[in-house]
């Protein structure tokens, strides 16, 4: 009897209680993958991933090498489809199932930092992320990113709380994953080392000598690729180009990390509360209440790569994006867990009930709003075109990469093509734009079509150009925007 | 448990840090930040933009300072234990209870040291406190001596002077100990103080001025906390430059140095402060002790804490117009220290500026200057929170939002003190109160009510005239955060800041007096 007892009470407790919690976190982001994200329409991205991964492995891998990215998550995709398919809804699968695990994941991380119930917090902020629900429904490697992120942080942690062989192992295993994952998994190694610089007394003695040798087994890792990249002839992107960000920018990921993709003026509402942060950061003033080794390392796995990002980006190039920066959100939840948790039990749990219900009130916003920024009616543009274009038409997209979801969705009879002109099946990089060859390649297009409709997105910088010319030298007889930014024309070309 | 917690409280202050790579870039940063604002940004409004470099002039001044103050915070002076010369131990008294008259000599008593006397300075009567007899009753009774004065004067200054002169003046090599009424001390306060007057050239040593009481109420937390800051980081920093401010109580003086300079300063209502300087300016040595060494009560409702707040405030404005920055004998350093302490007294005009420029927005849309709100929060949020976490680091993480709040919450004492200098008005000492005045004290709060008010009344304003812009939501957060500042501060003087946390805290605070007593 007294035995039973003790089993009892030595039952991890998390089993019992939180367990439940978390599997209806992750039932709930499922759900909500269901209802919200799964009808929408192939964006841009997603279609370069699923051009990329129906290549072989061998074409797969040169296409992702030329491109801005490693090949872990196009591999696993590639695979993914073998088994089940390439439908759309499949592949958003794969990146739910990484948003999934995450949950778990970040649940562990923040119960080891700092308590169950934080770590359930965590858990909420993450299901209920409006950014994390849409990357979390996205053809990309984005999710998969914040899952390996995660564990890394999580291995790292217990590297320094315990720091047995599984702990180094396990380490050195998901930053061998991470690095493959996305390049700015460097960022998080560049975090680690920092925090490792300011913080060598809470690690093991021998820590130094283990984080060389893992160090020289990542370069060895990474060395294949990096020499298959060069040997392809260097990256060539054939994605949106990037511009140098401002302070605004900065401010929008912050935003977007916590409230997603918001129109314009919500999001200008949301970002021009920044002095309420002063407040928050006065309320945590608390006796006693230091920042532990975690929260440092959160903080500045938070902080770092976002600041480093936006300082390359204005000093050498452009390398900000806000998605690019997403590992960093899980750090971003765990600082913002901690500085809620050394607040007064009361201020601390309406605090946390306004986050949350704010965060599930955006979230509901960016999954029903038709002016959310970020979406793509490819599909819908499609469906208009197949119905409305004839064989004696051209469609033409700009810019030039954003026909890979028209591919994907456009089943017409008229032709389609890009401006500049561009064949996507060749090796090489878009041909650059000029006034001379937009020339060229209208009148190249006007020769044997009737009608041209012209489908711009992603701007590149001479968006504005091609329209005018077109408004210039040809007669509109239609134009509709189907998502922000999408925008189609038709002009007649010959009588 | 809560006992330890006590006694944690009395240390955990004490153990200050100086993070040299942080305070480096906190420097930098706060230049900087000063730099973007006042030279890259477009000009709005020249007066408020004028203002608001004004305040930020402050600002940053308080930064630098405080880290150069805090660079070094770990300079401790010799002292020789053997060196154990007579005190006369000096009790003031106003009209306190004689509970608590009582309580205190009887820990004075009790001080293990070879050689000292007691005396109960007994003011009560030029005070014209009813009870005025009550000390000769205690000092009768617990058998120690008692100097009752007669001739008004020199409030407590005059009354310390006057026990001087009954007790040789300037005669001997003696030390005179100083303690409040209520400030109890340690068994070995004296063993651990007067050890440091080997030296020949020390004239003063001042110990932290720890409240007891600091668990009883909000109040009392409050100041408590405010003062953990002073007592930590500063003036353990300020021993290197040996320019240790005087505070009045727990300290102990060389009689013939003090009376040197005339004895206690009654030229003014902070005649600590100004004793601590006169006696720097004669070349002589202060002494930081960090180690609580007596325990004294804190203001335990808003009146009394207001009434404190604006004596030591008026005390410091006192010493401006003494002068003393063009004196001759003291050092920069020391100068530099005296003006750090008197410029907090200015940050009430800072938070008044602060807090008008989002109601100035409000009302007409004026704005100081012309750039993103962004860039704005880009240069101003890492500022901030590094000065923040400085300040948290160097005080062991002691500095809490209610010591903030109520710092910036005295904007009104602080002005009025100002007012009062620059006026000259004729403020007289008054004894904080040792217990609890019972009462609604809103009337202090008037302008931070009005403060919400004019903040609510400007909002319909504003979004007719600009829509929910960025400018005007910008202008509410930040107002917001004022309102969020000034709140603690209307709670304190509400019945409710007064009360009691719980009974369990009351009754653990007075076992652990009786025990370290």
């Amino acid at each position: 009897m007294e035995n039973e007892v003790k089993k009892t009470e030595a039952a991890p407790s998390w089993i019992s209680t939180d367990f439940p919690i978390i599997l209806m976190l992750m039932l709930f982001a499922a759900l909500l993958s269901i209802v919200f994200f799964r009808e929408q329409s192939l964006r841009l991205d997603e279609s370069q991933s699923i051009w990329q991964t129906s290549r072989t492995v061998m074409g797969m891998l040169s296409l992702v090498g030329k491109d801005v990215h490693v090949p872990l998550y196009h591999l696993i995709l590639h695979t993914w489809q073998i088994f089940l398919g390439n439908d759309v809804a499949v592949d958003r699968l794969l990146s739910l199932v990484f948003f999934l695990l995450s949950i778990p994941a970040i649940y562990s991380l923040g119960a080891i930092c700092y308590g169950r119930k934080t770590g359930i917090f965590v858990a909420a902020l993450l299901t209920l992320s409006p950014f994390m629900n849409w990357y979390g429904n996205e053809i990309r490697m984005y999710s998969m990113f914040v899952l390996v992120a995660i564990l890394h942080e999580y291995f790292f942690v217990k590297i320094w709380k315990r720091g047995d062989f599984m702990d180094w192992f396990w380490f050195a295993l998901v930053s061998v994953c991470g690095m493959y994952t996305h390049y700015f998994f460097f960022l998080l190694v560049l975090c680690d080392m920092i925090f490792y610089f300011f913080h060598k007394e809470i690690f093991p003695k021998d820590a130094f000598k283990k984080f060389f040798k893992i160090g020289i087994f990542l370069i060895v890792c990474f060395l294949p690729w990096a020499l298959f990249v060069i040997y392809l002839g260097g990256i060539s992107s054939s994605e949106p180009a990037l511009t140098a960000p401002s302070t605004v920018d900065l401010f929008n990921t912050f935003s977007q990390f916590l409230f997603g993709f918001q129109t314009d003026h919500l999001n200008t509402i949301l970002v021009s509360l920044w002095p309420l942060t002063v407040f928050l950061g006065f309320l945590a003033l608390r006796k006693g209440k230091g920042m532990a080794p975690e929260t440092l390392y959160f903080l500045i796995v938070f902080l770092l790569p976002n600041v480093i990002a936006f300082i390359v980006s204005l000093t050498l190039s452009p390398i900000y994006l806000t998605r690019y920066l997403i590992f960093t959100i899980p750090s971003m939840y765990l600082f913002l867990g901690w500085l809620f948790s050394t607040y007064p039990k009361t201020l601390s749990l309406a605090v946390k009930c306004i986050l949350i219900a704010l965060m599930a009130a955006t979230l509901v916003f960016e999954g029903v709003s038709a002016s959310t920024p970020v979406k793509e009616n490819y599909e819908e543009a499609s469906t208009f075109l197949e119905r409305n274009a004839s064989a004696s038409d051209i469609i033409v997209v700009s810019a030039p990469f954003t026909i890979y979801p028209m591919l994907y969705y456009y089943r017409g009879p008229a032709t389609l093509t890009t401006l500049p002109i561009w064949n996507q099946e060749a090796n090489g990089p878009i041909p650059a734009y000029s006034k001379d060859e937009l020339v060229k390649d209208v009148a190249t297009l006007e020769a044997n079509h009737s009608n041209l409709w012209l489908l711009l997105s992603y701007d590149q910088g001479y968006q504005k150009d091609v329209e005018l010319y077109f408004d210039t030298h040809y007669q509109k007889l239609y134009s509709d925007e189907f998502s922000p930014g999408l925008t189609l024309y038709e002009y007649k070309l010959r009588y | 448990m809560k006992n330890n917690s006590f006694e944690k409280a009395k240390t955990a202050f004490l153990q200050t840090r100086s993070h040299r790579g942080l305070f480096t870039v906190t420097a930098i940063l706060s230049v900087v930040y000063f730099y973007v604002i006042a030279f890259t940004f477009p000009v709005g409004v020249s007066l408020l933009f004028a203002l608001l470099i004004a305040g930020e002039i402050f600002h940053v001044y308080q930064v630098l300072s405080f880290i150069f103050t805090t660079w070094d915070t770990s300079y401790l002076h010799k002292r020789d234990p053997s060196f154990t010369p007579h005190v006369d131990v000096f009790i003031t008294v106003a009209g306190e209870e004689a509970d608590i008259v009582e309580e205190t000599t009887r820990a004075v008593k009790n001080m293990t040291y070879p050689d000292f006397s007691v005396y109960i300075l007994n003011d009560g009567y030029v005070a014209k406190k009813e009870n005025w007899k009550e000390a000769e009753d205690v000092a009768e009774k617990l058998g120690v001596f008692c100097i009752t004065r007669k001739t008004p004067g020199g409030a407590k200054a005059g009354n310390i002077n006057n026990a001087l002169r009954e007790t040789g003046w300037g005669e001997g090599n003696g030390l005179v100990a100083i303690f409040d009424a209520d400030h109890i001390p340690h068994a070995d306060f004296l063993s651990k103080t007067a050890t440091y007057f080997f030296d020949p050239k020390v004239a003063f040593v001042q110990t932290p001025q720890f409240y007891r009481n600091f668990a009883k109420n909000y109040i009392t937390r409050s100041a408590w906390e405010q003062q953990e800051l002073f007592f930590g980081p500063i003036c353990r920093g300020r021993n290197r430059f040996n320019g240790v401010t005087m505070c009045g109580t727990n300290m102990v003086l060389r009689r013939d140095m003090l009376c040197s300079v005339g004895g206690m300063s009654e030229d003014s209502i902070a005649e600590d402060f100004l004793t601590g300087l006169l006696l720097h300016e004669k070349g002589l040595t202060s002494v930081y002790v960090p180690e609580v060494l007596a325990e004294g009560l804190a203001p335990e409702d808003f009146l009394s804490y207001s009434k404190q707040q604006f004596r030591w405030a008026r005390g410091g404005f006192d010493a401006l117009a003494f002068g003393f920055l063009s004196r001759r004998h003291l050092s920069l350093a020391q100068k530099f220290q005296y003006f750090s302490s008197i410029s907090f007294y200015f940050s009430g005009l800072v938070v008044v500026m602060n807090a008008l420029i989002p109601v100035i927005f409000l009302y007409t849309g004026m704005i100081a200057f012309t750039v993103s709100t962004m860039f704005l929060a880009a240069i101003f949020l890492p500022y901030i929170f590094l000065t923040l976490y400085m300040i948290q680091l160097s005080s062991n993480f002691s500095f809490t939002f209610r010591a903030l709040t109520f710092s910036m919450g005295a904007f009104t004492i602080h002005i009025k003190a100002i007012w009062a200098a620059i006026t000259r008005e004729k403020s007289s000492f008054q004894v904080t109160p040792k217990k609890q005045v019972e009462g609604n004290f809103v009337s202090l709060v008037i302008p931070h009510i009005a403060y919400i008010v004019l903040v609510l009344g400007g909002i319909p304003i504003a979004l007719m005239r600009e829509g929910f812009s960025a400018s005007f939501i910008a202008n509410i957060a930040w107002a917001a955060l004022m309102v969020g500042v000034f709140v603690p501060s209307i709670y304190a003087a509400l019945p409710s800041g007064a009360k009691s946390h719980s009974k369990h805290v009351a009754r653990t605070v007075d076992k652990s007096v009786s025990v370290s007593v």
